[in-house]
């Protein structure tokens, strides 16, 4: 099968399942300490992608070094673990450990090939939208290491502040700059419902209802009256080209690198390029444009444990109370420079532009982990680009089409 | 068979070696067997290696109870030296060698989507039944609310474990699987339990060295079951957990302890409970024809399948017929030995054809793009023409940017081709005084078809099948409006498939399978008698 | 070929433009339109922290800096994965093409018509699931000979010659109906074996589509990185495809740069290839013994 190919990693990003979820972690007073004592014989498989590698090397050397467990780093394409993990699984011959984005989970925990984790204590001492990231259906799948979310990006040599406390007028602060682009959200011509979620959720349309514990139900949410004001502002947006589907995410980075705007919504991905090339840059929430909270998605990259992994007492070992230290979250944030997923270790980043992004995810919900979630991508973007490019004559008709299609599909 | 073997095995069929006996020899009283030339001698030795470890394979084949492997292994052995020592078996000795490797990876692959097609493989039936049972119960065992961490070493005495816990009280006891907890006199040094009396306690060496039964050991909290029992993933922390669905192996049910509602396998590879609520994961059954008769009854695939199928023909014939004409009009122009640095043009033209297919894929993409692509930005002095998000000019794209992927490929197998046609008939057509035109039409096309037609169809069949391209290229949009499948203009029916089977909730590797196996019947009748059409060509 | 020179010499002016010089017309359109969306590519891998296709204004920068970045990537390792891996399937395929080929064409056998049928439509199976059946058939023979299981170049070398016979064979079946069977009756004639004839005679004659068809082989097998994936884990085992689609597979952060880079060096050797095949395909070693 042909897929997860870059290109097809604009889809593969809609079409993995998302997560999210409660977790009912009791209050604990027992002390967790690590027992490794005496050295242990015994080899972890660990599947982990190519930008992440790197800085789990020297975390995996670390732990082998003091519990003679050794783990064994294979590289994987980033769209292709999830997938390989539910096929190859149930051969015995998978990996006992992955590293991925959680928006999988869903998938997994229903193939059976994620194994249940206990965290106990340690939950509390992380980000709160992290440990439900990791949680579905009541039950705690893996241990977060770093949280990503996108922001508002602001070139300060443009503009060197910014009292909007709206979208409008933020675009309309931004024309003053000057420049070819005001507020850059990258687009394509299958939109991009991931960067534009924030708007969507400013205006109380979230794609599902969240329980009283942050769980996500699969009762969807974006559509009524909220998602109808939503679609008129997209098809705004879109007549008056503040959303092209033209600029996709190659041209909103290089426009925004080469000046042509003074703000862009991306994520931490593309700041370390930013800042390679030199330009001074501020990381703030996205303002509001329908009045309500602008939340963006939160993933989590967690450690997720298989199923059937022949060595569960050294995963667990390694997972739940070796990669829960602070010592190995800072570790992973020293060399991979992602947001740590431990408080405690992300208190200690000293990081203007990441503690921006930080703040900016403090609102964000997380990206919904039930397997429904995969039906809603393909209809989401297509119906956006035909809003934004024009071709839905009635934004709210094609908009309610969409709920109903993707209603559809999840009822099966 | 591994490749040495098979990519050599075609020598030894050379029964007289290099240097041949200069004697004629009457048709079929050639002893292969018995003259013992270096040549047969080689033969010998290779086959004697194949055999070596054709029998080696056996033997661990039989050690692993790989059952299949081992059938087919002496199948395989016995061909081969039938073929080899046989007199008769003239076009076996040429083509076994191709045949194993086609067998082993290509008809294994195809016999296995055969199968799936009449499963209900996918998304919630991945596994096996055992498996499913596994993991309902793991995911359903939930740590009783409330209730604490608990500092835990495990123990043993003689051939039995057991877990001594420090309570939240500060108080240590033992258990066993049998034993509930009960209070003994343990040292606890550090938080940890490093003695206790009567058992060993288990260091994490050795506790590694027994995984399965550490984390597969509950131990009753109490003599009350509904207390919950304690476990432990790691050896050392232990929590209370309760099952909220419990199997019952005898009556192969799962009963919820709350509700007591008992879920019992279903047809579809579920346990189900009365009134039809699923537990997953289920597991893999047959369904029959199932997926095959989804399809027809699906009324949401009706709507823009038509159009679809009729596209799918066109980009197919058209992707053919223009990588083809270009590619054979480059190969005829650069045939001409007075061109001077042909060999250079030459090695430049299949440059698309080196470079990543995806990565050439993106960049198209970028350079059509409406408002900013190097096409419209800067060829066309910056007109805005939507190449991808008009219906006829995406399809016009996705050709385009087929051709420029796809004529290396024609031009370089044009280029072989024409070498076959003899300079001489050319030359003579011209004196005759027959125009370039017409000598192309009447005598270097014709031959040329001779050793091209098949490979025209085998590209048709290709491009009926090339998913990659129309992914990476247009992911199938523009989309049609408002259709219950996200398909669009340039979808074809494979990528149909894919947004069917995969991208529309959860992945059906059945339903794909059952799909796939359709598009190669409608593929392969078109094929089979545009083929047995070229045979009046092929025929000479 | 002592005709061309003659012929060489012979035109000029007006005649030379309607009989070659039109052709070097049509060599550099048509190489502007090869190299075009490859000065992306060249461009993004002179530039560390660009995009691909972000901007029409090339080379604007240029640094080697994502060309020394290739070395501590493995990249030299992978460079040597594929070449070993696809020399070897290109050399097995014309070998075990070409037998099968000869005996389509020269034998007159039961099933050889169904046989060739076959042929061309087992290539057109949809391989969807190809990459789950592989990794189980894989895995199982892991056990029994781990020289070829998973994990091994030896088992990505055979998985590839499973397409030995097909498409390629048909070629060659094509070309090998035009060498004349008088040929074959003189040798039979001398005393030649069928074995003699195939590797001392019709090999030589059929040399250009040998060429061809090897070099098709050896970049099918050189760009392939779908089954790769499958039966490749390690790193360090990896082709370069297979590695080159690890580092762009990251959507958000793929680093283009480093990316475009290993696609530029790796598609020198393919290049370099049938630059030196070249002389093979269309030498003139065949043009006096096949004739009509």
């Amino acid at each position: 099968m042909r897929r997860s190919i870059p290109a097809l990693a604009t889809t593969a990003v809609l079409a993995l399942a998302l997560a999210a979820c409660s977790s009912s972690d009791s209050p604990s007073d027992a002390t967790s300490d690590s027992p490794a004592a005496d050295a242990a014989e015994g080899t972890l498989t660990m599947w982990v992608d190519d930008t992440r590698i790197d800085s789990m090397r020297p975390v995996v050397e670390a732990f082998s070094e003091e519990s003679g467990v050794e783990v064994e780093l294979v590289q994987k394409a980033t769209g292709d673990i999830g997938p390989d993990f539910v096929t190859q699984v149930p051969t015995g011959e998978g990996p006992d450990i992955i590293v991925s984005a959680h928006d999988g989970l869903g998938e997994w925990v229903n193939n059976g090939v994620v194994a249940p984790i206990e965290l106990g204590d340690k939950a509390d001492a992380f980000a709160d939208s992290a440990v439900q990231a990791m949680a579905y259906d009541g039950q705690t799948y893996g241990v977060p290491i770093s949280i990503e979310n996108i922001a508002l990006v602001r070139n300060n040599a443009l503009l060197a502040d910014t009292p909007a406390t709206t979208f409008d007028e933020l675009v309309e602060q931004a024309k003053g700059a000057g420049t070819d682009f005001s507020v850059l959200i990258q687009q394509g011509e299958e939109s991009d419902p991931y960067h534009l979620y924030p708007l969507q959720t400013s205006f109380g349309a979230p794609v599902f209802e969240q329980s009283a514990d942050g769980s996500y139900t699969d009762t969807l949410a974006l559509g009524g009256e909220a998602g109808h004001a939503y679609a008129a502002y997209l098809a705004k947006l879109g007549a008056d080209r503040t959303l092209d589907l033209s600029v996709d995410g190659d041209k909103a980075k290089q426009a925004f690198l080469d000046g042509q705007a003074p703000y862009i919504v991306t994520g931490p991905w593309n700041t370390s390029a930013f800042q390679e090339a030199g330009m001074d840059i501020s990381v703030l929430p996205v303002p509001s444009a329908g009045g309500q909270p602008a939340q963006p998605f939160v993933g989590v990259q967690g450690v997720f444990i298989s199923a059937k992994s022949e060595n569960p007492v050294l995963a667990n070992e390694f997972v739940v109370n070796y990669l829960t230290t602070e010592e190995a979250q800072d570790a992973l944030y020293e060399a991979g420079g992602r947001l740590p997923a431990l408080t405690a270790s992300a208190d200690k980043v000293d990081d203007a532009v990441l503690q921006g992004f930080n703040e900016a995810g403090a609102t964000g919900a997380p990206m919904p982990a039930i397997p429904a979630m995969s039906s809603v991508w393909s209809f989401w973007g297509a119906t956006e680009a035909q809003i934004v490019g024009g071709q839905a004559a009635d934004p709210a008709g094609a908009w309610d089409a969409m709920v109903q299609n993707i209603q559809d599909a999840i009822d099966g | 068979m591994t490749d040495q073997s098979t990519a050599q095995e075609v020598v030894p069929d050379d029964p007289t070696g290099t240097r041949p006996p200069r004697r004629r020899a009457p048709r079929g009283t050639t002893s292969h067997a018995r003259s013992f030339s270096p040549g047969f001698i080689a033969k010998l030795i290779l086959i004697g290696t194949v055999d070596a470890l054709g029998v080696y394979g056996i033997l661990s084949a039989w050690a692993v109870s790989q059952w299949g492997i081992l059938a087919f292994l002496v199948l395989a052995l016995v061909v081969a030296n039938w073929a080899y020592f046989s007199r008769r078996m003239l076009p076996a000795k040429y083509l076994v060698p191709g045949l194993l490797f086609l067998v082993v990876y290509q008809l294994f692959a195809m016999g296995y989507t055969g199968y799936v097609a009449f499963t209900n493989y996918g998304d919630g039936h991945n596994s096996t039944k055992a498996d499913a049972i596994t993991q309902i119960a793991a995911q359903n065992e939930r740590r009783v609310e409330g209730s604490p961490s608990l500092p835990l070493a495990v123990v043993q005495s003689g051939d039995e474990l057991g877990f001594a816990v420090v309570t939240e009280d500060g108080d240590t006891q033992v258990g066993t699987a049998e034993q509930p907890f009960e209070d003994v006199d343990a040292t606890v040094e550090s938080g940890r339990i490093t003695e206790v009396p009567g058992w060993e306690v288990l260091g994490f060496a050795q506790v590694a060295a027994d995984q399965e039964a550490i984390t597969s050991l509950r131990v009753p909290f109490s003599d009350d079951p509904s207390d919950g029992s304690v476990r432990t993933q790691d050896g050392s922390t232990g929590y209370v957990f309760r099952s909220a669905l419990e199997y019952d192996a005898a009556a192969d049910t799962f009963t919820d302890t709350d509700t007591g509602t008992v879920y019992t396998p279903g047809e579809g590879g579920n346990f189900v409970s009365p009134d039809g609520e699923r537990l997953t994961p289920g597991w893999r059954v047959g369904v029959g024809f199932d997926n095959f008769t989804a399809m027809v009854t699906d009324s949401r695939m009706a709507g823009p399948f038509a159009q679809i199928f009729v596209w799918t023909f066109a980009f197919a014939f058209l992707s053919v017929i223009t990588t083809f004409a270009l590619g054979l009009f480059l190969a005829i122009t650069f045939n001409d030995p007075r061109v001077r640095g042909r060999k250079v043009y030459r090695s430049l033209l299949i440059l698309p054809y080196a470079f990543p297919g995806f990565l050439s894929a993106l960049v198209w993409r970028g350079m059509l793009n409406e408002r900013f692509g190097l096409i419209n930005e800067v060829l066309l002095g910056g007109a805005s023409i939507p190449w991808l998000s008009d219906p006829w000019l995406a399809k016009a794209a996705i050709i385009g940017v087929n051709l420029w992927l796809g004529f290396p490929y024609m031009f370089l197998i044009c280029t072989g081709a024409l070498q076959s046609i003899p300079h001489d008939m050319t030359e003579a057509a011209r004196i005759d005084g027959a125009g370039r035109w017409r000598i192309f039409r009447s005598l270097t096309l014709p031959l040329l078809m001779v050793s091209v037609a098949p490979l025209l169809i085998s590209s048709f069949a290709f491009n009926f099948n090339n998913f990659s391209l129309i992914y990476m290229l247009t992911g199938g949009g523009p989309n049609f409006v408002g259709t219950p499948y996200v398909v669009g203009h340039t979808d074809i029916l494979i990528s149909m498939v894919y947004s069917v089977a995969f991208e529309s909730g959860t992945k059906q590797y059945g339903v794909a399978s059952a799909l796939s196996i359709v598009i190669f019947l409608i593929v392969g009748v078109i094929s089979y008698l545009g083929f047995r059409r070229t045979r009046t060509l092929e025929e000479i | 070929m002592a005709r061309s020179t003659e012929l060489h010499t012979a035109v000029r002016g007006r005649r030379w433009w309607s009989e070659i010089g039109w052709r070097h017309v049509v060599g550099v359109v048509m190489i502007a339109i090869c190299l075009l969306p490859l000065l992306y590519v060249l461009s993004a891998s002179l530039n560390p922290g660009g995009t691909l296709t972000g901007s029409n204004q090339l080379f604007r920068t240029i640094s080697l800096e994502n060309y020394t970045e290739l070395g501590p990537r493995g990249y030299m390792n992978w460079a040597v994965n594929s070449l070993v891996v696809s020399s070897a399937t290109a050399v097995g395929t014309v070998l075990m093409g070409a037998a099968a080929a000869y005996a389509f064409s020269r034998f007159r056998f039961r099933g050889r018509r169904s046989g060739l049928t076959t042929l061309l439509l087992v290539q057109m199976f949809p391989q969807m699931l190809a990459f789950v059946a592989l990794f189980l058939l894989l895995l199982s023979l892991s056990e029994v000979f781990p020289a070829i299981g998973l994990n091994t170049q030896l088992g990505l070398i055979c998985v590839y010659l499973g397409g030995a016979l097909g498409v390629n064979t048909f070629l060659m079946y094509g070309f090998f109906n035009t060498v004349p069977r008088e040929i074959d009756e003189a040798a039979k004639i001398d005393g030649a074996s069928h074995a003699q004839i195939f590797w001392t005679i019709i090999l030589r004659l059929v040399a250009p589509i040998l060429a061809v068809v090897g070099l098709l082989s050896f970049i099918s097998s050189y760009g392939e990185f779908i089954i790769a994936k499958v039966v490749l884990q390690r790193p360090e085992r990896f082709t370069l495809a297979l590695g080159l689609y690890n580092w762009a597979s990251d959507e958000r952060n793929a680093r283009w740069g480093i990316f475009a880079a290993g696609a530029v060096l790796a598609a020198i050797p393919v290049v370099a290839l049938f630059l030196f095949l070249q002389k093979y395909i269309v030498g003139g070693l065949t043009a006096g013994s096949v004739k009509g």
